[in-house]
């Protein structure tokens, strides 16, 4: 079990900051990096890894600084997003020195795990040149695995992917996670985030925005009042009901639905099943309209 | 054209039967289209004078017309200099013939190509635009034949002119009208054929470099070290007495090239005497030379637009 | 010259794309495979890998590739003979980097809509009126350069529209674009197949999206068909309800058991449930169970499919 803190973390290139003290814990489990583009996360994940220093605060692994601190790439596995790969060399020539590189007692055991971890040991007899792109992302994530990591550092992994790559790299990294590693991956598409990601972090302009379950994120933007859809037997009566019972500051009555706004989150869902059995009226659907992980990003960033 | 259409959104607050004239608020939304669609013909034409526009810097910010301009200046003011010169002094002939101009300006000429043959291609291939064209409706070779025509139009233009602001300087100084016509004629045509050949060679170096700058020092060379080497091995062979090979070393500069065929074709004045073709072997050969570097450099040209189009 | 009157004329109705039996071959490469595939008017969203086959499907689709075998229609077009007025009637937007960054996007969209043979008048007001209507207001005259992504994405759609297109083919239009800019981008391309009238063929890795503006999906991998379905039918609802109440689930839970329905519980002290849909009385029985306990009840959706299933259910 591994945990990345950082603490006031800035990165700075003259008077562009990258990275505005920024403070948090990445803990086991899958942590989902989110921001725009241009917000500072391969900037983020390039000072958790260890290949740039921070400007000014510090990240720590499990208690130990992680700049210039060679020890902690045995513990890190880094999957950048650059694409660029040595072509000449078949995949298990390639896993094979990394995992020398990394001085492992059985450098060949490393990386045939590796290599099946990623599902990629039929083809690691051909030159990487005539991998695909999706085979070619596989072995940038064995040569990150090959030493057994405790934590892992993906930079956009999901990038150009198409439905089925992403589903086996979604498994992969549960996988991963179910292990007991810390795994945290950057993305600016949040469905992919939504999907797999057990907290979230995000990152607007180079600050800290948020931190947590998007859900349980939204019920702290109290500025904002929720919206709410409702599906039910009797709209007009449900909505008059609601209004009377002070639940909800705004009913709007919409084809087959009710848009409910309400400032006062606790009050209204604890009212609403009471004032729906009062009035007689049988709730069909009852969803909150607001809680995307899209629509709490976007709040977040018009801060 | 049959109602193909499907049926556009209702216009917004139209107003119901009975509105007064004059109330009203208009449908701005999506217009569908029921105009007159211009086929491949007009198309590539409208392609062509956009490149022939393109080139003289017309429709482009300022700095795109000064190279083209200042060359039309150098290549026009000589010939008013010259007519000025034969209305003043006299004289049966002017200094120089309407075909030995093409030869005597090759410079301006060749940076006029090396400028305007990557406007008319590299931009295009260097930021990808191609499948913009070919997702419409013409033809890959279309593309390519716009932007020939209208490169051999445009360098053609700074051949004309200046030969034609010669005859009006003949005809005022009251030269002989038939004679003048005819060398003017005659150089129109040698334009013509060195425009052809100049801009398949321009643009099939120019589509082979794409990178910004590269083709045009790439084709001001190429026409440049072609030329000189040409003329030393016209030299070399003539020190050799090789007079033969002396003539047909000419054949490989397209400006010598044009001349040995003007001096051939039209029995025009040679620039050098001594290396002009004499009969009609050597003048076999410079037609075959010509031919064969245009369909070459043509052939290129189209290769290189076989694989492009990342489309 | 006259406007080319001897060119095909697209038909008026069925659906706007048909594929049969088409293949494609590059040497030892299938590209596509014996597909065949109907996509119907509106918005068809195409999924699949990455690779040969999405290109290729493209120019065939655009009439600049012969198929090997089979054939394509487009709008009633042969796709193989009809090239030419394909391309009258279809616009493209590419996914590649295909803007010149020296002229504005006014320039480019008029002097496009000429290469689709619009006459100058009509080329200058459609460009006018496409830049607004995809969204570049002052910017249009400033050079394409200094464009953000957001905005060139903007001018691609707009020179796929200018010459008013029966059907558009769209390259991942989403690609690059952040979240506001995805949600702007899938707005206007579901206005594109509702109110403009115009049929979209949407190309995109992200299932989220198309299940927000497709009506029907087509998934193709390794150039060979693997689903094509309506929206509606794969994103059906299921047969459950999830139920999310603020506290005491483990009671909730309780008395919904007692009354019979099956529900399922992910784990212990989780707020968030899930309750078998026998009948509407089920809904019943949870306000109520909620009502009664004073607990509130943040949802009680119907769960519906998602068209990642597709991905799952097909073999690995």
């Amino acid at each position: 079990m591994s945990t990345i803190v950082l603490d006031g973390v800035s990165r700075w290139y003259g008077n562009v900051v990258a990275v505005n003290d920024v403070t948090m814990t990445v803990g086991p489990g899958i942590t989902g990096l989110l921001g725009p583009n241009g917000a500072g996360k391969s900037t983020l994940i390039s000072m958790m890894g260890g290949f740039l220093a921070p400007s000014a605060g510090t990240v720590r692994l499990d208690g130990g600084e992680v700049w210039r601190n060679p020890e902690i790439y045995r513990r890190v596995g880094l999957v950048p997003e650059a694409e660029a790969m040595y072509d000449m060399v078949t995949g298990w020539q390639f896993l094979l020195a990394n995992a020398r590189l990394h001085g492992l007692a059985d450098p060949g055991a490393a990386a045939r795990r590796a290599l099946e971890t990623v599902d990629m040991l039929e083809p690691a007899d051909r030159p990487i040149s005539t991998y695909s792109k999706g085979m070619k992302q596989r072995v940038k994530m064995a040569t990150a695995l090959v030493h057994d990591p405790a934590v892992l550092l993906l930079d956009e992994p999901f990038n150009g992917m198409d439905p089925r790559q992403r589903l086996h790299l979604m498994d992969l990294l549960r996988r991963l996670a179910a292990e007991g590693r810390t795994v945290l991956f950057s993305s600016h598409i949040l469905e992919e985030v939504e999907q797999v990601a057990d907290t979230i972090e995000v990152l607007v302009a180079g600050r800290h925005a948020a931190s947590g379950d998007f859900r349980r994120i939204r019920r702290l933007m109290t500025e904002r009042p929720h919206q709410y859809t409702i599906a039910s037997s009797d709209d007009r009566r449900l909505a008059a009901a609601l209004v009377a019972a002070g639940a909800a500051d705004g009913v709007t009555l919409q084809g087959g639905s009710l848009a409910v706004q309400t400032s006062d989150w606790g009050r209204f869902v604890h009212a609403l099943p009471q004032v729906a059995r009062q009035s007689g009226v049988r709730l069909l659907d009852v969803s909150p309209a607001d809680e995307s992980l899209e629509s709490v990003f976007a709040y977040l960033v018009a801060r | 054209m049959s109602d193909l259409q499907p049926a556009a959104a209702p216009a917004p607050g139209a107003p119901a039967g009975g509105a007064p004239a004059g109330d009203v608020i208009h449908d701005i939304g999506f217009r569908h289209y029921d105009g007159p669609r211009y086929g491949r013909g007009w198309i590539v034409r409208s392609l062509l004078v956009d490149t022939v526009r393109g080139v003289f810097g017309l429709g482009r910010p300022a700095r795109s017309k000064v190279m083209p301009w200042a060359l039309v200046a150098i290549l026009a003011v000589p010939p008013i200099i010259i007519g000025l010169i034969v209305l003043l002094v006299g004289g049966d002939d002017p200094p120089i013939t309407y075909t030995q101009f093409l030869y005597q300006f090759n410079v301006p000429i060749s940076l006029f190509v090396a400028g305007a043959a990557p406007y008319a291609v590299s931009r295009d291939l260097r930021h990808g635009v191609l499948p913009l064209y070919l997702s419409r409706p013409l033809v890959r070779t279309d593309y390519v034949a716009a932007r020939y025509g209208g490169l051999v139009l445009a360098v053609f233009a700074i051949l004309a002119v200046p030969q034609t602001l010669l005859l009006i300087a003949a005809l005022l100084a009251k030269l002989d009208v038939g004679a003048q016509l005819v060398g003017w004629a005659g150089g129109l045509a040698m334009s013509a054929l060195l425009a052809l050949l100049l801009s398949a060679v321009g643009l099939a170096i120019a589509a082979f470099t794409p990178r910004r700058g590269l083709g045009v020092a790439a084709i001001i060379t190429v026409l440049i070290v072609v030329q000189g080497f040409s003329f030393a091995l016209s030299g070399l062979a003539y020190g050799q007495d090789a007079e033969g090979l002396a003539v047909l070393a000419g054949a490989l500069d397209p400006y010598r090239l044009i001349d040995g065929l003007a001096v051939w074709l039209l029995g025009a004045d040679p620039v050098i005497p001594d290396f002009a073709p004499t009969d009609a072997g050597q003048g076999a050969v410079f037609v075959l030379v010509y031919v064969v570097a245009l369909a070459a450099f043509g052939g290129l040209l189209l290769q290189r637009y076989r694989k492009a189009g990342r489309l | 010259m006259s406007p080319s009157a001897s060119e095909p004329v697209p038909t008026g109705s069925g659906p706007a794309i048909v594929a049969r039996g088409l293949t494609k071959r590059f040497g030892k490469v299938t590209a596509l495979s014996d597909l065949t595939v109907e996509m119907p008017t509106g918005v068809v969203g195409l999924v699949g890998a990455n690779g040969a086959g999405k290109s290729t499907l493209i120019k065939i689709l655009l009439g600049l590739l012969p198929p090997t075998s089979g054939e394509a229609r487009i709008l009633g077009l042969d796709a193989a003979t009809d090239g030419l007025a394909i391309r009258q009637v279809v616009g493209y937007m590419p996914e590649s980097d295909c803007l010149p960054p020296d002229v504005s996007a006014t320039e480019l969209v008029v002097h496009l809509a000429r290469m689709s043979g619009l006459p100058g008048t009509a080329a200058r007001e459609r460009a006018a009126d496409t830049l607004r209507h995809v969204g570049l207001y002052e910017e249009r005259y400033r050079p394409i350069g200094g464009y953000s992504t957001g905005m060139k994405q903007r001018v691609k759609l707009a020179q796929a529209l200018v010459h008013d297109p029966r059907l558009v083919l769209l390259d991942e239009p989403t690609n690059g674009l952040d979240p506001a800019g995805r949600d702007e981008m899938l707005e206007l391309i579901r206005r594109i197949g509702t109110e403009f009238g115009i049929s979209v063929l949407v190309t995109s890795h992200l299932l989220g999206e198309l299940e927000r503006i497709a009506d029907h999906v087509v998934v193709i991998e390794s150039g060979v068909l693997q689903r094509s379905t309506s929206t509606a039918e794969a994103t059906a609802l299921s047969g459950s309800v999830l139920v999310e109440v603020t506290d005491r689930a483990a009671d909730v839970v309780a008395r919904l058991r007692a009354s019979g329905a099956q529900v399922e519980v992910p784990d212990d002290g989780a707020t968030t449930f899930a309750v078998d849909l026998a009948d509407e009385a089920v809904l019943d029985a949870v306000a109520a169970a909620a009502a009664d306990l004073g607990v509130g009840l943040v949802r009680m959706q119907r769960r519906r499919h998602h068209l990642t299933e597709l991905f799952r259910e097909a073999a690995r």
